[in-house]
């Protein structure tokens, strides 16, 4: 369709556009825009399909004295978009683990795990949780029964652990494993959730610009639009945008993307961070205090966001950031207070495209990436800061290679 | 307001309509220069930084000046103050570093009007064209904001037979319904798959650097070298999609720059298609009359085919040292100005054993022509790994597989660029095989402006998830 610049202008001379073609362009157009609309909603509802409800349905937030935890005995299934169907069973006690709370089996080796959603092993099947995971790992290693009594509780900030503390020592723990996150130490800005607003209908006009608008204003409150999932999840396949697009994130981003964002990875965060942290070492202080008291030791260790582990498994990060500044603050306030730190962050570098272990979008630890920290903890685990399932003969750990 | 955005194409769109307001070419020449002003003035930063650009206009006008009053004789030093300010403005790094303007300036485009003022002062010195060129024709000419900043180069008569056409070329509603399809299709190109292009190739280049198992870097050094020919033509021939269109509603043609590249089944072929008007700019000012020389001082019919193929590797090694001032790019030319005399050597070659007729037959050969266009793709790329890397990071990339296993993927590369050409080829053929009254069916309006929606409706939906903006235009840097 393009002419030639040494062509006669005589040639230039085109024909009339048909008046049929006035009316058959635009609505060409319009039925172009509406399949491709139709396409990628149908496409949408069979790869990304939202279904069931969510682990919310099983968990009680309304009660002050306790904080976020789970209803005795229920069970919650949920499909979100990118994951599997999910079943969330839980005890006596209202936690995600395998057996009744309470009960010890004599000779076993157990561990308490306390932490947010990823202990808790949010939206992934129980069985292919770490938590479910790192025993038979564990034991290999030790060559002992080691068990993981899973007290890990999505929407529990640290402080409200303090609150359940009593449930952690009734458990019986030989060791208390603390899994944290970087968005637990903004957990004072937590917003639990609210109950879900009854559908309502959208014109096809909303529809199409809910549809559009989504994708176009990008990561904000359309997060969960059906255009922006799709597109976005094969996005984010890609390591360069992953972090770009994590790294962009300004800082007035609204809150729930505040919460994960990047500052803890900031080599001069804000004051409000700084504040947070400061807040964090004292709920620190506590946990490792009252586990001292009891005579059980606190191994603490932190799981990165998805754009951490992408840092790390790159090898290469933008100037004003770093994967492993936090980390190296955990171990410092950790160890400072008495407790033991295990560190399995370096071990994402040896780890090819290591993001791909966690949701591209929803961002937690996918069944691939709960199986790799599960290697990892359980290498680190039995490498020091427990005796009793240490290894003796040196192990080939992943993590031996340094930063 | 970077070039290929969103602002540069809205940009554009309204000095179209501000151009179409009156046919006048006084008018047309008004709306274009103001236009070229504003661009000007929003790139540069400082009004200060446009001197030594200014000095450079002046320097290409007054020796433009002097051929025109007749002084044939200052053509040559006309010729060498022009390279000279170029060179020296550019900072190669052979002259010495004291002699450059510390200060900050502006140099965008420098390489188009350079071509575009040599251009000028040739043909103007040769005598073969009797014409006058004012100073506002001179500046619409140079600094022209739809080939200012990456070309396409276009020749002065082109260019003055349409801008000052007392009758503008016709523009019709199929001619402006064409136009916006490209302008998308552009858009698209730098915007969407320029980017999705771009972080392929980082994301191989990060794996090759990491101890990663052999597989994961093998897997990584095939998308580095096929990923990276991609973006550089989405990036380039994207962005010269948009200015061409946008000149073309201007009533202005701009000259094609790439003529499906990778459809070439030879690397003589390939820079007939690819950055067109460069080459065709080279072989013009450089290789004929290199030539000619030669042939005049060696008469002699045997040597002469030889001395195409030396003055095909002083053209392309010139391309090659072009586009940048350092080392990788004096490479980057010997590998091409390379391949040029190889392939013309290898064309030579086959005629004198088998005979031209044979060779010709050979040439046409599908199974031929399929094993040349992948040997060209997989060529291009190679050496484009110095035109995009330095030697520092060629040096980890090749340091990342060993001798055999590199040669396994360049071979690997060869054999699928190869199928994968020929099938696209074949596709490509037997699509536009089927045709209506008017023409292929999906070269048809009905088809372009489904395409069209298609492509617009992607890069609105993608831009906006992309979160970062596209990778500037490459061309511009140099």
């Amino acid at each position: 369709m393009t002419e030639s610049n040494t062509g006669n202008r005589e040639n230039l001379k085109e024909a009339k556009l048909p008046w049929r073609d006035w009316i058959l362009l635009p609505a060409l157009s319009l039925l172009t825009i509406g399949l491709i609309v139709a396409s990628t909603d149908l496409i949408h509802r069979r790869m990304f399909a939202s279904l069931y409800g969510a682990v919310e349905d099983c968990l009680v937030f309304n009660d002050p004295s306790t904080g976020a935890r789970g209803i005795p005995n229920s069970v919650c299934r949920e499909k979100m978009p990118e994951g599997e169907v999910t079943e969330y069973r839980f005890n006596n006690c209202g936690y995600r683990t395998d057996g009744e709370c309470g009960s010890k089996r004599p000779g076993v080796y157990r561990i308490v795990m306390i932490g947010g959603s990823y202990a808790m092993g949010a939206r992934v099947p129980n069985e292919k949780t770490f938590a479910a995971l790192l025993p038979a790992e564990l034991s290999a290693r030790a060559r002992r029964n080691v068990e993981v009594y899973n007290e890990g509780m999505p929407w529990r900030p640290p402080h409200v652990f303090a609150l359940h503390f009593n449930e952690v020592l009734a458990a019986k723990p030989d060791m208390i494993l603390w899994i944290i996150v970087p968005s637990d130490i903004w957990s004072p800005l937590w917003q639990l959730p609210r109950p879900e607003p009854a559908a309502q209908h959208l014109s096809a006009y909303r529809q199409v610009r809910r549809f559009l608008g989504g994708a176009w204003i990008g990561v904000n409150e359309e997060l969960y639009s059906r255009c922006g999932i799709l597109f976005r999840h094969f996005l984010y396949e890609s390591q360069s945008q992953t972090i770009t697009s994590y790294l962009a994130q300004k800082p007035d981003a609204p809150y729930s993307l505040k919460i994960h964002g990047p500052e803890f990875m900031k080599a001069e965060p804000s004051a409000e961070w700084q504040g947070h942290l400061t807040d964090f070492d004292g709920d620190v202080a506590e946990i490792v205090d009252r586990a001292m008291a009891a005579g059980v030791p606190l191994v603490a260790t932190l799981l990165p966001e998805r754009a951490q582990a992408a840092m790390i498994s790159r090898g290469e990060w933008p100037a004003g950031f770093d994967p492993y500044k936090l980390d190296n603050e955990l171990r410092s306030m950790i160890v400072s207070r008495g407790g033991t730190y295990v560190d399995i962050l370096p071990a994402f570098r040896n780890i090819p495209n290591s993001e791909q272990g966690f949701f591209a979008l929803e961002g937690h630890p996918n069944a691939q990436g709960h199986a790799m920290i599960s290697t990892l903890l359980a290498a680190e685990l039995t490498n020091g800061p427990a005796p009793a399932i240490g290894v003796t003969a040196p192990h080939n750990s992943v993590l031996e290679q340094g930063r | 307001m970077d070039t290929a955005s969103l602002q540069f194409v809205a940009f554009g769109l309204i000095v179209v309509l501000i151009s179409n307001i009156s046919r006048s070419s006084k008018w047309r020449s008004i709306v274009l220069m103001s236009a070229s002003i504003v661009i000007l003035s929003v790139l540069a930063r400082n009004p200060l930084d446009l001197l030594p650009l200014a000095g450079f206009l002046l320097l290409g006008y007054v020796g433009l000046v002097l051929l025109e009053r007749g002084q044939s004789r200052s053509l040559v030093w006309s010729i060498l103050a022009v390279i000279f300010a170029y060179v020296w403005l550019k900072k190669y790094t052979f002259l010495p570093e004291g002699i450059f303007i510390n200060h900050p300036y502006f140099t965008l485009g420098l390489s188009y009007i350079f071509f575009r003022i040599l251009h000028l002062l040739i043909e103007t010195g040769d005598g073969n064209e009797k014409r006058h060129i004012g100073p506002g024709a001179y500046l619409l000419y140079t600094l022209n904001f739809t080939t200012l900043v990456s070309g396409p180069i276009q020749r002065y008569d082109e260019f003055a037979r349409d801008q000052f056409a007392g009758e503008p070329i016709p523009l019709g509603p199929r001619v402006v319904g064409a136009q916006l399809e490209r302008i998308i299709r552009g858009f698209f190109k730098v915007n969407v798959l320029a980017v999705l292009l771009h972080l392929l190739q980082e994301d191989a280049l990060a794996q090759m650097y990491r101890p990663f198992p052999l597989s994961l870097r093998l897997m990584a050094a095939v998308r580095l070298v096929v990923v990276y020919p991609f973006f550089l033509y989405s990036n380039f021939s994207g962005y010269i999609d948009i200015v061409i269109a946008l000149a073309r509603l201007m009533r202005v043609r701009l000259p094609e720059n790439f003529n499906r590249p990778f459809s070439a089944s030879s690397v003589l072929e390939f820079w007939n298609q690819w950055h067109i008007t460069l080459s065709n700019w080279l072989k013009s000012y450089v290789y004929n009359p290199l030539l000619l020389a030669l042939m005049r001082r060696i008469p002699s019919l045997a040597v002469q085919p030889f001395l195409g193929v030396f003055c095909f590797f002083v053209t392309f090694f010139l391309i090659g040292v072009w586009h940048g001032r350092t080392s990788e790019f004096i490479f980057f030319g010997l590998l091409t100005g390379g391949g040029m005399s190889v392939n013309k050597l290898w064309q030579l070659g086959l005629t004198r054993v088998l005979g031209r007729k044979a060779y010709r037959e050979l040439a046409k050969n599908p199974a031929y022509e399929a094993f040349g266009r992948g040997l060209n793709f997989v060529w291009f790329a190679f050496t484009l790994f110095w035109f995009w890397g330095s030697w520092k990071q060629i040096d980890a990339v090749f340091s990342a597989l060993g001798v055999a296993q590199w040669l396994g993927v360049w071979l690997s590369v060869w054999l699928s660029a190869t199928v994968v050409l020929a099938s696209w080829e074949w596709l490509r053929a037997a699509l536009l095989s089927i045709k209506t009254s008017e023409g292929p069916l999906l070269a048809s309006r009905y088809a372009l402006v489904v395409y069209a929606t298609a492509l617009g409706l992607v890069t609105l939906v993608m831009t906006g998830l992309f979160n970062q903006p596209a990778p500037t235009i490459v061309y511009k840097a140099f």
